[in-house]
């Protein structure tokens, strides 16, 4: 029996943090399971030994090159590939990627599929993932019929995997997968660079951010200034984005960017569900808000019941004195 | 002795020509009146001519005596002289026709000398001296309400001409005839005497013929202008009132939605031909005096609303456009009758955008103001909203914060997008009774229609506890309707969503028919308005009172006891709704008084004259520029009255209010904004 | 492929299906949020139905389609139980052509497979090039209906898109990809499931075509009308355990006389926790 989790790394790519987020997870889903954790995957070239050091003990991987991301074609290859190694079941980092092919190659692989799993648990010898429903107002286990079950995670809900003890060298097995033709399949023909937010905001250790409360779309300039002060990235509740004050790559939440940062700061957001799922992640919370009932002081560590256009220029000013 | 009289047309020679001046004057003013009224034939069908003696008595009150003039303490008695004056004059005009044309013998003896000679003489006199107070505030005060444009010092000039021949002619008259009488008109007798110092005889003789036809011309040059210029609020001013609305002020005028779009009609004002004749008569009617522009709190704050130029810009389109939509409409009678008419496109002639500023109509708060202050009783609101509803219901065009409000009321009941509270927060620990757990509203004094600002608003869950407390320490019978209760669709009547307010309505009027609710007690004037005024047409008939009501009532028979005296002075805000909009300016007045020791100070705008706090009419989900909240500038004024305490009992206003007053004092906490519920629970607090 | 190339500009109608799904009221608060354990399924209460966020987006971007190109059909899509019509009338409402039930009733609440495969079908039987749903419902979160409708269809699938342009006879789609913002440039058949953005908020239905609507019919398709049978439709996973966690959290409030006294309070302990 094992556990298999899927690496969506590029020709030559070493593990990045998605990647170990899904061998974090693995590890918690084999633990659980009794189960040995290997993992696929879709990149060729390189060995891949290093894996063992994550407890990893046999790793497939594309024996040709996967190319650019492409969903199409990755999915082929991660079908090759867990249908080559047999798992009881796939696990995928919920990223973008993790999202868009989780479910399909549950179908394809005539399984089933959970998304947005936070944590494993057996039951009665079966795996039972762990997920948040209902933006986040209840919890939910979730047994797949078939196998393999192919479980999606939420983005960061799983400690990411670190080296251990030097493990066995991992069997390292190619597998020939023929990838369909790219042509008439959907391709990237520009990337946009935005001016804020962004996939910056899943790496910044601290966040400050809006919502409905901030009034407009002008008084994010506080907001902008406080985070340069602290070296941190804004971002927003998905009520700031749909009033269209910022572009949608701020959007922090279930929905938007799933965030994990050491200090998250919480301006005029008043916490619905969905927003706070996307932020269970972050290590300390902290919320300026005029209404003392708003759900967001249920997850804040710190709280202040306050107009922010009052608070934010002089905590700006005392924190630009402290940290010079 | 002779009996007092004049002659009539006395040096003039060939004064029968005037009736061929008179003739052209009465073909000009006919073509002119005619030129207008059929344009008002553009409109849809009112009903504004039922009820004669009462609408006899309120044009006696605001013609005859003008009462609301007379609320501006200069412009009113100018008002008032001037068009006395000229109206004493015209009857002195009439007395010579009947003596010069009918040969009745009316002009002698004592009526020549107190009416035709003194009596006219004083009026003539008063009105010039009106006549330069007009042209004061007008040019030298520079009122900002009044406009400056051509027609106003023609019209200033004729009126100052016309008198001042009129006196000239007497005085010539008087020392040329050496008239036995003539003191009795002693201003056109001291004119005379003036002219005497330097003219001959000969000289006067000739100087009064000319004059006299000068005179004559410029009085029917006046009278011709009447249908031409904003003096035919002369004839359509009395008339407008005699014709204003007897509906209860707080009612919007309902429209049958369905029907209307089954018929084809637009839905709301889209076009001239969408409003009431009464609406395209409203327009010709306006003095432009300018009295709406200078109360409305939007225009004071700088928005692009002027109820003024509403309805100038409306009656401007209404004259250009008029008369080729009344060939359209013929048109379309003929083909009518001659069968369909081919590609007759429909070609909408648009107000919002072309006419109207659509920032305009989105700025109104309905407070009520304008219409409250204008003289001639022109209903700015209605015509407002109606518009709105053609914006709303049928090109979805609003402002988007105030669709997000109306759809949140349509999915959630209310429309307070966003808000994480339930209906039943605010009663936490209370005890509040469910009428779902009664069964109905059987041996209950009110059910207290909470209303969703005091529901999901935090800072006003406040004023619901406050007031359920008082209820239970009263001894009042009341239930809630708890999450069962809805939006009573007022703020989408007033964005003009009229057809989600009728749904809303017919709903909530099922709703409490289950419950047998016959008595509403609402802390928030629009419900309040709502379920007084506008339900009855859905078939809710209720006993409907504000809390201002029943706390005047609990206080006055002793139910509820002053334990502790408020001793801050207090200045209270009325709001729109229970006060323009209800009448009711006292209750709450007397509140304060049972329980202020303090004292009360008012704003200088107050009662009917009250500011809007800027919530009204849908504005309370609007995104608002900073510099131009209505809000801060109704906080200045509190502000200026020195007290301590704002006291209000509205919901809204006080969102409004407190955030005016953070902003205007920088948070300082040194003023407090208080419903009149939490002034009254703290005062009546059982001494522990 | 070829003759799909130019059907924006050579007069090919193309024919969108929007998927709906009405659920419970996303923004319920909290306090009034329930949970049936024993069915494993949430209370409705007095809570409202809407229409789940993204697939209101998702209908927008068809909406706009629509109105630049008016040869373009918009067919409303839900699978669920006959509540779903109000969804449907809904967007009736706002002016799409057709609006079509797949009736659920037999399989009780279906879960993502068994959603996708009931709208594939639908799509296979009313015809269409593209399908649009949001990018997850606002109940389940589960993001599973899209992409393996795709499967089933066996068409290519974009995901979080938040944009459609037309150029040169191909979708530009802008959508979030695992770096971030891209634009992917792909042509029907598509599955494509939205994400919401500022210019793709559900535009309201004018009062005109809600009295409009009331003489629409909404078609109803039957698993028999769509050749399957209850036994063909099997759910691939089972809710075993729903609760509303349970959780302690005490919020340490920073006071002050004013904002000023906040301001310095709560600067004190963010130097504290020691992540400046």
């Amino acid at each position: 029996m094992s556990v298999l989790s899927l690496l969506l790394l590029r020709d030559g790519g070493r593990p990045d943090k998605a990647a170990l987020e899904a061998l974090g997870a693995g590890r918690v889903a084999a633990r659980a399971l009794g189960a040995e954790l290997e993992a696929a995957v879709v990149a060729s070239g390189g060995g891949r030994a290093e894996l063992g050091a994550y407890g990893v003990r046999a790793v497939w991987q594309l024996a040709g090159p996967a190319g650019d991301y492409q969903p199409e074609r990755w999915l082929t290859a991660l079908e090759g590939l867990v249908r080559a190694a047999g798992a009881e079941v796939v696990v995928l980092a919920g990223d973008a990627a993790g999202r868009e092919l989780g479910p399909r190659l549950g179908h394809r692989l005539g399984s089933g599929s959970v998304t947005e799993c936070v944590d494993f648990r057996a039951e009665g010898g079966r795996l039972e993932a762990v997920r948040p429903v209902f933006g986040g107002k209840a919890t939910a286990h979730v047994r797949v019929e078939g196998r393999p079950a192919v479980l999606v995670t939420r983005l960061h809900a799983f400690a990411p995997a670190e080296p251990g003890e030097a493990g066995a060298e991992p069997a390292v097995h190619e597998v020939a997968v023929e990838l369909p033709p790219a042509d008439g399949l959907p391709r990237v023909v520009e990337r946009i660079e935005e001016s804020g937010g962004g996939v910056r905001l899943e790496e910044a250790k601290r966040i400050v951010s809006g919502g409905r409360g901030l009034g407009g779309p002008e008084n994010f300039a506080l907001l902008e200034e406080l985070a340069r002060v602290i070296g941190g990235a804004v971002g927003a509740s998905r009520a700031a984005v749909d009033a269209g004050w910022v572009p949608p790559s701020y959007q922090i939440g279930q929905t938007g960017h799933i965030v994990a940062p050491d200090l998250y700061l919480a301006v005029g957001i008043s916490g619905a569900s969905q927003h706070l799922a996307g932020i269970a992640g972050a290590r300390h919370v902290v919320a300026i808000n005029k209404d003392a009932s708003a759900p967001i002081f249920k997850v804040a560590e710190l709280g202040v019941v306050e107009d922010y256009r009052k608070v934010l220029p002089p905590l700006i000013e005392e924190l630009k004195r402290r940290l010079g | 002795m002779r009996v007092p009289t004049r002659q009539v047309y006395w040096n003039i020679p060939g004064h029968e020509w005037m009736y061929a001046l008179f003739v052209v004057l009465l073909a000009v003013l006919a073509w002119g009146i005619w030129q207008r009224a059929s344009l008002w034939r553009l409109g849809r069908p009112a009903r504004r001519l039922d009820q004669p003696g009462r609408r006899l008595a309120e044009m006696n009150r605001q013609v005859i005596l003008q009462a609301r003039l007379l609320r501006d303490a200069l412009s009113g008695p100018m008002h008032l002289l001037l068009s006395w004056g000229f109206v004493v004059l015209f009857l002195g005009t009439v007395v010579v026709f009947l003596k010069a044309d009918l040969g009745l013998p009316v002009m002698q003896g004592p009526f020549y000398l107190y009416f035709q000679s003194l009596t006219l003489d004083l009026f003539g006199a008063l009105a010039l001296i009106a006549t330069a107070v007009a042209a004061w505030r007008r040019y030298l005060e520079r009122l900002p309400r009044l406009s400056r444009t051509v027609q106003d010092w023609v019209i200033l000039a004729l009126f100052a001409l016309i008198l001042l021949t009129g006196f000239v002619l007497e005085g010539l008259r008087i020392e040329v005839t050496r008239d036995p009488w003539g003191l009795w008109s002693p201003v056109g007798y001291l004119f005379g005497r003036l002219f005497a110092s330097f003219l001959s005889v000969g000289a006067m003789r000739l100087l009064h013929r000319g004059l006299w036809w000068f005179h004559l011309v410029i009085a029917f040059a006046f009278l011709g202008l009447i249908p031409f210029s904003k003096m035919f609020h002369i004839l359509l001013a009395p008339l407008n009132v005699y014709m204003r609305s007897l509906e209860p002020k707080g009612e919007l005028p309902p429209m049958d939605v369905e029907a209307a779009a089954e018929a084809g009609e637009h839905l709301g004002a889209a076009e001239l031909t969408d409003f009431s004749w009464k609406q395209l008569f409203d327009l010709d009617a306006c003095t432009e005096c300018g009295r709406c522009e200078a109360v409305c709190p939007a225009h004071a704050v700088g928005k692009a609303l002027d109820p003024k130029y509403v309805v100038l810009n409306l009656r401007e389109h209404l004259h250009a456009e008029g008369p080729s939509l009344l060939a359209l409409a013929a048109r379309a009678r003929s083909a009518a009758e001659n069968g369909p008419a081919e590609g007759e496109g429909e070609a909408v002639s648009h107000l919002v955008g072309p006419v109207i500023d659509p920032e305009a109509l989105w700025a109104c708060t309905t407070c009520r103001a304008c219409m409250e202050a204008c003289p001639v009783f022109i209903e700015h609101v209605p015509t407002i909203v109606q518009m709105r509803r053609y914006q709303v219901m049928e090109l979805a065009d609003y402002p988007a914060t105030m669709q997000e409000a109306l759809t949140s009321l349509e999915e959630r009941g209310h429309p307070f997008r966003g808000s994480t509270a339930s209906r039943l927060d605010w009663a936490e620990g209370l005890e509040v009774p469910l009428l779902s757990r009664l069964g109905g509203a059987e041996g209950l004094d009110y059910v207290l229609w909470v209303g969703c600002s005091a529901a999901f608003d935090e800072r006003n869950q406040r004023i619901a506890r406050a007031l359920a407390t008082l209820l239970q320490r009263a001894g009042v019978r009341f239930a809630i309707l708890g999450d069962e209760e809805r939006c009573t669709g007022d703020p989408a009547r007033r964005m003009g969503n009229e057809f989600l307010f009728q749904m809303t309505a017919r709903e909530n009027v099922d709703l409490l028919r289950r419950y047998g609710v016959r008595r509403i007690l609402t802390l928030c004037p629009h419900c309040y308005n709502t379920f007084r005024n506008e339900y009855p047409r859905f078939g809710g008939e209720y006993e409907v009172v504000h809390h201002s009501q029943l706390l005047r009532e609990l206080l006055a028979s002793g139910r509820l006891r002053v334990t502790r005296p408020s001793l801050l002075e207090t200045t209270y805000h009325d709001p729109c709704y229970l006060g323009r909009y209800n009448d009711e300016y006292e209750a709450p007045r007397a509140v304060l008084g049972a329980v202020a020791g303090g004292g009360l100070r008012e704003m200088e705008r107050n009662r009917n004259h009250a500011f809007c706090c800027g919530a009204g009419g849908g504005r309370m989900w609007a995104e608002e520029a900073p510099s131009q909240r209505v809000n801060r500038e109704r906080a200045r004024q509190a502000l200026a009255t020195g007290a301590r305490r704002v006291g209000t009992a509205c919901p809204f206003c006080m969102t409004m209010l407190e955030d005016g007053i953070k902003s205007e004092t920088g948070g300082d906490g040194s003023v407090e904004v208080r419903d009149l519920a939490e002034i009254v629970e703290e005062a009546t607090r059982p001494a522990s | 492929m070829p003759e799909r190339a130019d059907f924006l500009h050579g007069g090919l109608r193309m024919r969108l299906v929007v998927g709906l799904k009405y659920i419970l009221d996303p923004e319920i608060p909290p306090r009034d949020f329930r949970i049936d354990e024993e069915a494993r399924r949430p209370v409705q209460g007095r809570a409202s139905l809407v229409i789940s966020p993204f697939d209101e987006n998702a209908l927008e971007l068809a909406l706009q389609m629509k109105d630049r190109d008016p040869a373009t059909q918009v067919v409303a899509l839900s699978a669920g139980p006959a509540s779903s019509e109000e969804a449907l009338r809904k967007a009736l409402s706002l002016r799409v052509d057709e609006a079509v039930r797949v009736e659920t009733d037999p399989l009780g609440e279906p879960d993502g497979e068994q959603t996708a495969l009931l709208l594939a079908r639908a799509v296979q039987r009313l015809g269409g090039d593209i399908l649009l749903v949001g990018r997850q419902a606002g109940d389940w979160d589960r993001g599973q209906t899209g992409p393996i409708a795709a499967e089933i269809l066996g068409w290519p699938c974009v995901t979080a898109v938040s944009r459609i342009e037309a150029a040169d006879g191909r979708l530009r789609l802008r959508h979030e990809g695992p770096d971030g913002l891209e634009v992917v440039e792909a042509t029907p058949p598509l599955v494509l499931t939205v994400t919401n953005d500022e210019a793709n908020q559900l535009r309201i239905p004018k009062a005109r075509d809600i009295l409009a609507t009331r003489s629409k019919q909404v078609g109803r398709l039957s698993l028999d009308d769509l050749g399957l049978s209850p036994e063909a439709v099997p759910p691939r996973s089972e809710v075993t355990r729903l609760y509303v966690p349970v959780e302690e959290h005490q919020c340490e409030w920073i006071e002050g006389d004013d904002a000023e006294a906040k301001a310095r309070a709560l600067a004190d302990r963010l130097m504290a926790l020691k992540v400046l």
